[in-house]
């Protein structure tokens, strides 16, 4: 087992979690899709160590993809969204930024519980840092719940899925390329649709109104 | 030279180096800032200076005060010794280093933060209050982070005791790059700042009600008191980043009972104390100080990097 | 060769609507090439009775039961574009929406049409995960066509509570995939076949893991309550063709993909956790609607939430997952798919007609316009389960089937739902159809078109009630394929 390897594989997953918890902490929403950025980068690293590892192509591929995918451009969009209110902070989220660094604490504890099951069907090092894959979901959902801003929803949207990609990849050593392929360009069209939404209700009324409207109901 | 000899010239050397050598630290740390600024400052050796024109005035006590005013000083200066003098800071075999547990530290200096706030308390005025109510709530949110930080490195190395620790990491340098030492070193390192009262937690060059912590509970003393609370003050500041310095890069300690050894450890001890305190001066130069609410998130977001730090742990075991 | 042309029929479509500025003849071009997938999915059915076909290098694979799903889909959508081609026009001409916006209507319909279609003829269920995200794009696209604030607040809800859903979808697949690979039987692909084949050596926890994600995650578009929040808002919101498709299909595409999962489940962890899972949700979202419908003020959402009540009904019925039971809930989809395809419709119809589609608003429609408020008259009726209509028949087979597997008390929770939603609904149909009103000016040649279409397809759904000859074979074929 090539020392190399492990101990890129291991920092790469932590810098995805640690991009996650970074993103409860911050308020600033330039500094939140920067890190979003970073993320990506860190994602597209441990497939292509992965790919490296194994000699998969089609996993250097799908490595490849994910850096200039959700490295590059998918923060690239999200930055143009933002430039639209270049001063916007996170200022009154629905539970405040401490409260949420322990709640982010509790998740990673109880997704390290939750995912035994999983590693345990195939122990390896990549099957053992699963539990931190799941943690960025459960931190992108408590994102996605808990703040009010628009691009702060969408940033805990994308949080959900790169750490269903990480899970992915450590499990079953990614999709077949195809689905693969399918859902990086799913996940960009999803950013340009929310950025389409952003803009037109942007010209409609102020933004985040719209998102915490609630005139729609019974 | 003989096991009982060489601990005990460890733990002596220590303390010397660490009681003498923290107040040379601090005026090291006020040196840098001000050549940051533009300004000459203060020469390094002010605060050796301080302490002994504070030796030579008279005791005064406040009118209301009790027992507690004259005896926090000794305790704050005495649990501070203690701590030091079994840490793993020269070397690995200190006297009692089957002592020097985590949480013996910890409560250790823990017993020395409680006495300072309960001193602030016992002058019955409003700042010394106000300055204990606020040390305790930092205190209060470092410690979990503190503790969770430094169990995450227990884990790795199998036992909560610093010298096994210290030990461990030297013997696998890929633990010492790997990404639990790196979380931790991030949790510590913000704790470490919050427990001595540095910016951008607290300011110790301050007096301002608005923005006074640490300053506020001593508020009060005067003379030698004065002096050996600062004495105490120093030595828990050397105790904490002599431990972040020789827990994540502990290259240099004494780990063989010979005299070269041993001074190898204290000129390594010396030379990381100095890059730890030059690192931690400029972030105080670049930094503003964070306004008391916004305190929270920095110790809990300290506290989320050293639960992460532990989970890394145990996901990379 | 027929599966290949199946789906090239749409993406044409596509690349025609893409191509080429807002005409009328591409609305008209769209229906009459949904009629020809109409056609090839009903011989495609003929075909598929005597064994799978697979086309396209493996890619594309097609058994009985993606074969039903063709036809609802293309039923659905005929009707669909027909009326697309209609309204558009009519929006254009009163100054409601520019052609451009036309344009890109149309295209977003195509897209959707053909992403469920590839969807149900995927044999790989990574592809069919990627289409049904696909769907979920292209109809945010839809449901923000009017653009007014309403649309989008609709809009934004669903693309976040459906991208959430479908992530979940995303990392189910992903668990059943990883308990495959560790099958021990080699075989490394996410086809069904090769799932199916080795379903019953995958780790337990792992695939209960992994369906209960499915579940969460496919039920999120299929409208199962808790995730179904986003429903009644963007099934309002939306022109009334994309409801009806929504509606009438989408939710059955999901339907599809849980009713594969499902018979992986069972095979892998025995019928009770899945049987479990799927009764919790399917209650949960009866009586959920139930509760729903008695205070309706909008006919839209009315019909949104009698959707959520359906789709209930059907994972109580995939619950029970026996042949029988499967067969009334394929015979469930079609009818359903129809019915609730003709009262969006109709829905449209009297929102362009009468201005709004409020049931305090409406009152006398079956005097105002008698032949329109018969065909949503009628369509209540079919929705409401009452003979000769297929919903009566499908509805009738799931409680027996029900009773068979010894859940009479889901049997008589269900017909209690179903009386207070039978109430509910009349009441209101009944607000808004009788009344005494003056009549409105008769409507043109084009109106009496489109509702003759409505006419046929209800006549449809009764014949289908009636008797299913000549579908009962397929459906019977298809139910065994999804009951191991």
């Amino acid at each position: 087992m090539n020392a190399a390897y492990v101990a890129a594989l291991q920092v790469g997953a932590g810098v995805v979690l640690f991009c996650a918890v970074m993103t409860l902490w911050r308020r600033g929403v330039r500094t939140i899709v920067s890190l979003l950025g970073v993320q990506g980068l860190a994602l597209g690293a441990v497939a292509l160590v992965l790919g490296l590892h194994e000699r998969n192509a089609a996993l250097l591929a799908s490595g490849g993809l994910v850096v200039i995918l959700k490295g590059v451009v998918i923060p690239g969009v999200l930055l143009r969204a933002s430039r639209l209110d270049p001063l916007s902070r996170e200022t009154r989220p629905l539970v405040n930024v401490p409260a949420s660094l322990v709640a982010a604490a509790v998740l990673i504890v109880l997704s390290y519980v939750s995912s035994a099951r999983l590693t345990s069907l195939a122990p390896s090092v990549a099957t053992r840092l699963v539990p931190l894959g799941v943690a960025t979901i459960l931190v992108g959902y408590f994102m996605l719940v808990t703040r009010r801003r628009a691009v702060s929803k969408i940033v805990g949207l994308i949080l959900v899925d790169n750490g269903i990609a990480l899970v992915a990849y450590l499990l079953t050593s990614g999709v077949p390329f195809v689905v693969e392929m399918g859902s990086s360009i799913d996940v960009l069209l999803v950013v340009v649709v929310l950025q389409f939404l952003l803009l037109s209700m942007r010209r409609h009324s102020d933004v985040d109104a719209l998102t915490e409207r609630r005139e729609l109901h019974d | 030279m003989t096991t009982t000899l060489w601990s005990w010239t460890t733990s002596l050397l220590q303390v010397v180096i660490v009681g003498v050598g923290s107040l040379i630290l601090i005026g090291f740390m006020a040196k840098v800032k001000a050549r940051a600024e533009g300004r000459v400052g203060s020469p390094v050796t002010q605060p050796l200076r301080d302490v002994r024109k504070l030796l030579r005035k008279e005791r005064l006590h406040a009118h209301h005060s009790s027992l507690v005013l004259p005896f926090a000083p000794m305790i704050i200066t005495a649990t501070a010794v203690v701590a030091v003098w079994i840490s793993p800071l020269v070397g690995t075999h200190p006297v009692m280093v089957s002592g020097a547990d985590i949480f013996v530290i910890v409560y250790l200096l823990l017993t020395g933060s409680v006495a300072a706030a309960l001193a602030g308390l016992d002058a019955a005025t409003a700042f010394g209050g106000m300055g204990s109510s606020r040390a305790m709530t930092i205190g209060a949110l470092a410690e979990p982070a503190l503790l969770v930080g430094v169990i995450a490195l227990a884990i790795q190395s199998g036992s909560s005791n610093l010298a096994v620790i210290v030990a461990s990491t030297l013997h696998n340098s890929d633990h010492a790059f790997g990404p639990v030492h790196l979380f931790a070193l991030g949790a510590l390192v913000i704790v470490v700042i919050a427990e001595t009262g540095r910016i951008p937690v607290d300011n110790p060059a301050t007096h301002l009600e608005l923005t006074m912590v640490h300053e506020a509970m001593i508020l009060e003393y005067a003379g030698p008191e004065l002096a050996l609370v600062t004495l105490g003050e120093a030595m828990r500041l050397g105790l904490l980043f002599s431990l972040v310095a020789n827990l994540f890069f502990p290259w240099g300690v004494a780990t063989s009972s010979s005299a070269a050894a041993l001074a190898l450890g204290v000129a390594a001890l010396v030379a990381k104390l100095l890059v730890l305190a030059l690192v931690v001066a400029l972030i105080e130069v670049r930094s503003a100080k964070l306004r008391l609410f916004r305190l929270p998130e920095l110790l809990a977001g300290a506290f989320a990097l050293s639960v992460l730090a532990i989970v890394m742990g145990l996901v990379t075991r | 060769m027929l599966l290949v042309t199946i789906v090239a029929i749409p993406l044409f479509m596509t690349l025609v609507t893409a191509l080429n500025p807002w005409r009328a003849w591409i609305g008209r071009l769209s229906a009459a090439a949904n009629v020809a997938v109409l056609i090839l999915g009903a011989w495609l059915g003929v075909q598929t009775m005597s064994g799978a076909r697979v086309a396209a290098a493996r890619l594309l694979r097609a058994d009985s039961l993606s074969a039903v799903m063709v036809l609802v889909i293309a039923a659905v959508a005929v009707l669909a574009t027909s009326f697309s081609a209609h309204t558009m026009g009519r929006e254009i001409d009163a100054g409601a929406t520019t052609r451009r916006h036309a344009r890109q209507y149309l295209l977003w319909l195509q897209v959707f049409i053909s992403a469920m279609l590839i969807a149900v003829l995927s044999a790989n269920l990574g592809v069919v995960w990627v289409c049904v995200e696909a769907t979920t794009i292209a109809t945010t696209f839809l449901v923000s066509h009017r653009r007014t604030s309403g649309a989008f607040e609709a809009s934004w809800k669903y693309v976040i509570i459906c991208s959430v859903g479908i992530a979940l979808a995303f990392l189910g697949t992903v668990l059943i995939y990883y308990a495959q690979l560790h099958a021990g039987a080699g075989s490394t692909s996410l086809n069904w076949t090769s799932l199916m084949a080795v379903a019953r050596q995958l780790n337990p926890a792992v695939t209960r893991l992994g369906f209960a994600f499915v579940v969460l995650g496919y039920g999120t578009k299929v409208g199962l309550v808790p995730m179904h929040s986003w429903l009644p808002d963007a099934h309002s919101q939306a022109p009334a063709p994309v409801s009806a498709l929504m509606s009438g299909v989408l939710l059955s595409v999901a339907f599809y993909a849980l009713l594969r999962f499902r018979a992986v489940a069972e095979l892998a962890l025995g019928p009770s956790f899945p049987r479990t899972v799927l009764l919790i949700v399917g209650v949960a979202s009866l009586v959920v609607a139930t509760a729903a419908l008695i205070a309706q003020r909008d006919l839209k959402r009315m019909l949104a939430y009698s959707s959520i009540e359906h789709m209930g009904l059907m994972a109580i019925g995939a619950a029970v997952g026996s042949p029988l039971a499967v067969a009334a809930v394929l015979l469930h989809i079609l009818g359903h798919g129809v019915t609730k395809a003709v009262l969006f419709l109709s829905a449209g119809e009297i929102y362009t007609l009468e201005g709004s589609t409020e049931i305090s608003e409406l009152s006398g429609l079956l005097t105002r316009r008698p032949a329109l408020g018969s065909v949503f008259g009628v369509g209540l009726v079919s929705l409401l389960a009452l003979p000769p209509f297929s919903l009566f028949v499908s509805e009738l087979t799931m409680f027996r089937a029900e009773v068979d597997a010894g859940l009479a008390w889901v049997v008589a929770l269900s017909l209690a739902c179903l009386a207070v939603i039978f109430a509910s609904v009349l009441r209101h149909g009944r607000h808004v159809l009788l009344g005494a009103r003056e009549r409105a000016t008769p409507a043109d040649s084009r109106g009496r078109a489109t509702i003759a279409v409505l006419v046929v397809a209800l006549v449809l759904v009764a014949g289908l009630g009636l008797s299913s000859w000549p579908l009962s074979p397929l459906l019977w074929h298809a139910a065994h394929l999804v009951t191991p």
